[in-house]
């Protein structure tokens, strides 16, 4: 089974794919039997990545040299592309979550989207998806890569425009498909240097040549250059600053979409390349600075975003984004292991989380405010308190999940700076400031949702069992997901690193300090969400520091500055364009169709039907053939070009 | 280019040998008009009504089968010749041939081109 | 001297099947000659099979009249599966417009014959033999529909402009024999590589660019095409536009990569005017048309032009890519001319205006038509794309302005192709009863559907194909 697994790595993706067509073209008519068939691919599937996961697991042979098997795609002199399938821990890890979180949410999907007219559809998208993030995550190649990157990007603007009838929901999708296209073509950008200069896009054949980009005439500067360019990519799909701002508005699709897509698997895709494509960054400090850097703004920016939202998705959104900016921040200090190991457990917490919020919506009729919900804990028992552990996996207090890969951020960040990096410190205070804040937002939630008086206005009841199943499973992984990273038994480090495995002495010290920060956010988001019950502290607070609190509130007025920008600088100068275009090269334009078409005719009436014309133009041709060969070819083959003369 | 001259060479006495014929016989050819000369040449006998008449296709398939086995005759002389020489092998290849002829044959009865209606 | 039977058992096969079919319509009554395409499907079906199986052999017949070749292999594939499609996509055709008349198949089946003993002619004799088995069997073919006065002008128009193009290109074969004293290509090849180019030799060159180049509807010698492209009975044209331009494109890169490398460069400008010509002219006249058979006859004159571009360089890489691109056009032609034929069968009209709403009464022909003819003009990810990517790439260096004309006029064919589109899914149609079409016809457009879109996402397999077939072209 192992064995066949391994070989037949490349049926993961292929099961969801399958079910893709199965349900669009046969069972479309029959939501019940859609379902059903797109459930048992996802769980084949999972079955299947796991037996392939125990294989790469358990054969340390795959650590230093990944399992590779690839199919001549498209091949002709000097440009050959093969598609194929790279296995090694980190690709097996993600092959793992993905399709193990896939299953759950898809079994989620069938209470949640219970009766909507557009359920097979819906289930036909989550394969489609299932299929190209699998297909992503095995990828040997990143063209391939590429092609499954836009392919995700395409569901999720096919799965946030769900509800096509809502208008929010529309300019949601189209807001987050044109601004991940924006990295997705400095992305492409970056690929075609890479495949100019190095002949190459496979990941294999890129880890063996880049290091030696000197040879291949090329400055590091301009390896730099292309580098930034391939990490635009990662930035518009992580939702990273200034891109950031599609991932909140792509809370208007369906709950397990949110919770599939916008938090455990596709967002992540920006942080899986960049871990593939280490090698690259690591040969460029300036460039892996700039990850670092974003990364680590990202994560405190959104987080003070998140400290003052109301919508309960929305602050999971800015969660998310500051959660992903922590990834970035650890591959931007060359730790693969720290960054896949928080990627791992935000999987689990995060899908957790939003499923909870799913939940909680599905009560609640779709009120989405915080502050209108209260005392949920009793009326919805298991949502509620697999929440609080999703909640305490966040925040960091061990041994749920989250602690550990927090901890191992805070410990390779703190390296860095050791290590003599300029402001390198700065980065591990702003990860440390983003662990409080994390925690106070996100038991400011948990607080106000969950605890306090209920309101009568609610009438909440627990979800069905097929929602509360996953939530359960995901909440059994966000406690324990994490101890396989622990400092004194590191297997996560020995499986998933890039260069040297990292042999740090556990650091207690460190240890105390992050938890001391978990506790004092929760203790801060008690004392003014829970002890005080008409929130009174909150609101003076608010009132006093007002200028700050809206501009939080306000999401510091991206939207709006972005909207300006559009507005002012890029209408003004469409309106330019346009001019220049209906006079000018439309003009142009039909001149030459017009001609084109007129020509077209002149030529046709040349065309008589009578086939002594026909004749004769043969032989006429003929003729004409044979003088010009006769008396002018050497001239005539001198103007035209070929490889003599 | 001097190898063309043999080329154009060629395409002259090719129109020379054509034009020729029609040239001398236009100058040496006597001329003498009279009524039975733009009558139509139908094989010495006197024709009888006018030729621009309708008649019937039938004549060609007719014709066409005549041709077909008149051509095959052309075949037959020059393996009967040598008969001995080409032995079993050659019989049944001459076989092969004439059973597609009969193909023929059989096809064109079965269509009725073979019935004068 | 040993003859090694089996080197042709795909052409006896062929044969016999032939005459079988021919037989057994003799012998069967008029009733029930309906099953006789049934037959003939299965039996070329199993010649398929069988050419398949053989795609190894190799060998050489008569001192080089004869060769087996992949190359060979490859073209009678062609040949073969686009006899099937056509069949398999016109029965109901045949049997409404045509009668149920058994010579329709076995015709079919010579002419495939004939396109067969093109691809391994190795020397003018088999060629020539070849040529105008295949052409006599479409003479009959297009002058089909006797009931019809288009068929039947068609019929005598290609009649009498195919044997002007066969007088011509036998003209040629006694040039070149006069030239260099052989008849066998293989020989011809070694005369030219040797020897200087005597102007009879060039001569005879020009004959055979002319003849083949009215095979292939290359400019200027393709002004039959039109004519006979719409008069034909619709499965014939398919048959024509696919069959018979893809083998002489086969002797052409026989003739001429093999047989005339030595004076390539008294032919590479030669032929690359052609195919601009072709090109231009092609895309062009294809603007105005109105009837959809004339459009696509004018397209594949377009489609003879990209198709010599491969010609040009006379290297591998352009013979790769003439197989390949002949490979899909296959089923981009079939599709498009089995959409006609079933179109027409229902509203007896090829006006592209008739066509108006077809999406709504034919869904699966209106995809087709739109697939393939998105595919002939070249969008990504069709194989058109890709085909048209290998045949450019060989002309890059050395005939750049060749590549400009091509994307140009590819730019200019989006124009026509699409406005059969918009004709076919913007407006509304006259008569919105479906159209029903069959099941053989429908497995028909999917299968071609599938393969035009398949080879253009994965083309390595075919184009590997291709490479190992052009390369056993030049291991003599």
């Amino acid at each position: 089974m192992v064995d066949f697994a391994l070989t037949h790595a490349w049926l993961v993706p292929l099961l969801p794919a399958l079910a893709f067509v199965i349900i669009v073209f046969l069972t479309r008519p029959w939501p019940k039997l859609s379902g059903a068939v797109s459930i048992a691919a996802m769980f084949s599937s999972f079955v299947l990545a796991s037996s392939v996961a125990y294989g790469v697991f358990t054969n340390p042979g795959f650590i230093e040299r990944p399992l590779i098997y690839s199919l001549r795609w498209f091949g002709m002199e000097g440009f050959t592309v093969d598609v194929g399938v790279m296995l090694d821990p980190t690709s097996a890890m993600m092959l793992f979550m993905v399709s193990m979180v896939a299953t759950l949410i898809q079994i989620y999907s069938t209470g949640y989207m219970h009766g909507d007219p557009q359920y097979s559809v819906f289930f036909s998208y989550l394969s489609l998806f299932a299929a190209s993030m699998l297909g992503l995550v095995i990828s040997s190649n990143l063209l391939q890569m590429f092609i499954l990157w836009e392919l995700v990007g395409l569901c999720s603007f096919l799965l946030i425009g769900f509800y096509t009838f809502k208008i929010s929901a529309r300019e949601a999708a189209k807001k987050a498909f044109i601004t991940t296209r924006i990295g997705d073509f400095g992305m492409l950008l970056g690929l075609l240097f890479l495949q100019i200069i190095f002949g190459t896009l496979d990941l294999a054949g890129l880890a063996e040549r880049v290091p030696h980009y000197e040879q291949y005439g090329i400055s590091l500067g301009l390896l730099t250059l292309i580098a930034i360019l391939v990490f635009i990519g990662p930035i518009g799909k992580s939702g990273q600053f200034p891109l950031h701002v599609w991932l909140p508005d792509a809370m208007e699709g369906p709950t397990p979409v949110s919770a599939l897509i916008h938090a455990a698997t596709m967002v992540v895709a920006g942080v899986y390349l960049v871990g593939r494509t280490l090698f690259l960054f690591s040969e460029v400090p300036g460039a892996a600075e700039v990850i670092a850097f974003i990364g680590a703004f990202t994560a405190i920016f959104a987080a003070t975003i998140a400290i003052t939202q109301r919508e309960i998705k929305r602050i999971l959104a800015y969660s998310t984004v500051s959660q992903l900016g922590y990834m970035m921040l650890a591959l931007g200090v060359g730790s693969l292991s720290a960054g896949m190991f928080h990627l791992w457990t935000h999987a689990f917490f995060k899908a957790l989380m939003f499923l909870g919020a799913g939940s909680v919506l599905h009560a609640l009729h779709d009120k989405a405010d915080v502050w209108e919900m209260g005392g949920l804990i009793k009326k919805m028992p298991i949502t509620g308190w697999t929440f609080v552990i999703g909640g305490l996996a966040i925040a960091g207090i061990p041994p749920f999940a989250g602690f550990w890969s927090k901890d191992e951020i805070l410990v390779v960040t703190l390296e860095y700076a050791r290590q003599g990096h300029a402001l390198g410190y700065l980065l591990f205070f702003l990860a440390s400031f983003t662990a409080l804040l994390t925690a106070f937002y996100m038991w400011r939630m948990i607080f106000l949702t969950f605890f306090g008086k209920e309101k009568p206005e609610n009438h909440p009841h627990e979800s069905p069992l097929s929602m509360t199943f996953p939530l359960l499973v995901l909440a059994a992984l966000a406690a324990v997901g994490g101890l396989i990273g622990t400092p004194w038994a590191n297997v996560w480090g020995k499986w998933i690193h890039f260069g040297h495995p990292h042999h740090g002495e556990p650091n207690y010290g460190l240890m105390f300090f992050s938890v001391a920060l978990a506790v004092a956010g929760i203790g801060l988001a008690y004392r003014l969400y829970y002890q005080d019950e008409e929130k009174k502290l909150a609101k003076q607070l608010a009132e006093r520091y007002q200028p700050l609190y809206k501009l939080s509130y306000h999401k510091y007025y991206i939207d709006e500055l972005y909207q300006w920008f559009t507005r002012q600088v890029v209408d003004a100068s469409a309106a330019v364009f346009y001019w220049f275009d209906i006079h000018v090269v439309d003009n142009i334009v039909n001149g030459l169709a017009g001609a084109t078409k007129l020509s077209g005719q002149g030529l046709r009436y040349f065309h008589t039907g009578r086939i002594q014309t026909y004749a004769l133009v043969f032989f006429l041709a003929l003729l004409v053939i044979t003088v010009v060969l006769a008396f002018g070819s050497p001239t005539l083959a001198g103007s035209m070009g070929g490889v003599h003369s | 280019m001097s190898d063309w001259v043999g080329v154009a060479l060629f395409l002259v006495v090719g129109l020379v040998f054509g034009a020729g014929g029609l040239l001398t016989s236009f100058l040496i050819h006597p001329r003498s008009k009279n009524k039975y000369k733009l009558e139509t040449y139908e094989c010495g006998l006197p024709t009888e009504g006018p030729s621009w008449i309708r008649f019937k296709t039938q004549y060609f398939t007719y014709a066409l089968m005549f041709v077909i086995f008149d051509v095959e005759v052309i075949y037959l002389y020059p393996w009967a010749v040598s008969f001995e020489n080409l032995g079993f092998a050659g019989l049944v290849k001459m076989f092969i041939f004439i059973f597609i002829l009969v193909l023929g044959l059989w096809y064109a009865w079965k269509e009725g081109a073979l019935e004068w209606k | 001297m040993h003859f090694d039977f089996s080197l042709l058992t795909t052409e006896l096969s062929m044969f016999i099947l032939g005459l079988a079919t021919f037989v057994l319509g003799l012998v069967v009554p008029s009733r029930s000659r309906r099953g006789i395409g049934a037959f003939a499907l299965f039996g070329l079906l199993a010649v398929l099979g069988l050419t398949v199986l053989n795609w190894d052999q190799q060998g050489v017949l008569l001192n080089g009249m004869y060769l087996v070749d992949r190359y060979a292999m490859f073209f009678k594939i062609l040949c073969l599966s686009t006899a099937i499609l056509v069949i398999f996509g016109s029965l109901r055709y045949v049997n409404e417009h045509l009668g149920n008349h058994f010579e329709y198949y076995s015709t079919i089946v010579f002419a495939t014959l004939g396109m067969m003993v093109i691809a391994s002619a190795g020397d003018f004799i088999s060629l020539y033999l070849g040529i105008e088995l295949m052409t006599i069997s479409f003479i009959i073919l297009v002058a089909f529909r006797s009931q019809d006065g288009k068929s039947l002008e068609a019929g005598i128009k290609y009649l009498l402009q195919a044997g002007l193009s066969s007088a011509v290109i036998l003209y040629g074969f006694s040039l070149i024999y006069a030239a260099t004293g052989t008849i066998v290509i293989l020989e011809v090849a070694h005369a030219t590589l040797q020897g200087q180019a005597s102007p009879l030799l060039i001569a005879g060159m020009v004959m055979l660019v002319a003849g083949l180049g009215f095979k292939v509807s290359a400019v200027p010698f393709h002004m039959w095409s039109p004519d006979v492209y719409e008069g034909a009975p619709t499965p014939v044209t398919a048959f024509l536009a696919v069959g018979s331009k893809a083998v002489s494109f086969a002797a052409l890169l026989r003739l001429f990569v093999a047989g005339l490398a030595g004076v390539h460069q008294q032919w590479d400008i030669l032929v690359a005017v052609l195919a601009a010509l072709s090109m231009i002219i092609g895309n062009l006249v294809a603007i105005p048309q109105t009837n959809i058979k004339r459009l696509l006859a004018y397209s594949s004159i377009a489609q003879a032009g990209y198709l010599l571009v491969g010609l040009v360089t006379a290297s591998p890489a352009g013979i790769k890519a003439v197989m390949f691109y002949s490979f899909l056009y296959v089923f981009a032609t079939v599709g498009a001319f089995t959409v006609v034929a079933v179109v027409y069968n229902k509203i007896k009209s090829d006006e592209i205006a008739d066509y108006a709403g077809l999406v709504q009464r034919a869904p699966l022909a209106a995809a087709v038509m739109l697939i393939c003819l998105l595919s002939m003009a070249g969008i990504p990810p069709l194989a058109g794309f890709v085909g048209k990517f290998y045949l450019f790439s060989t002309v890059v260096s050395g005939y750049l302005w060749l590549v400009y004309l091509g994307l140009i006029m590819s730019m200019i064919s989006v124009y026509y192709y699409l406005r059969v589109v918009l004709v076919m899914f913007r407006d509304d149609p006259k008569d919105p009863a479906p159209i029903e079409m069959g099941s053989a016809a429908n497995i028909t457009l999917i299968i071609t559907m599938v393969a035009t879109i398949f080879l253009g996402i994965y083309p390595n397999p075919l184009s590997e194909v291709a490479n190992s077939a052009a390369i056993s072209f030049f291991l003599k």
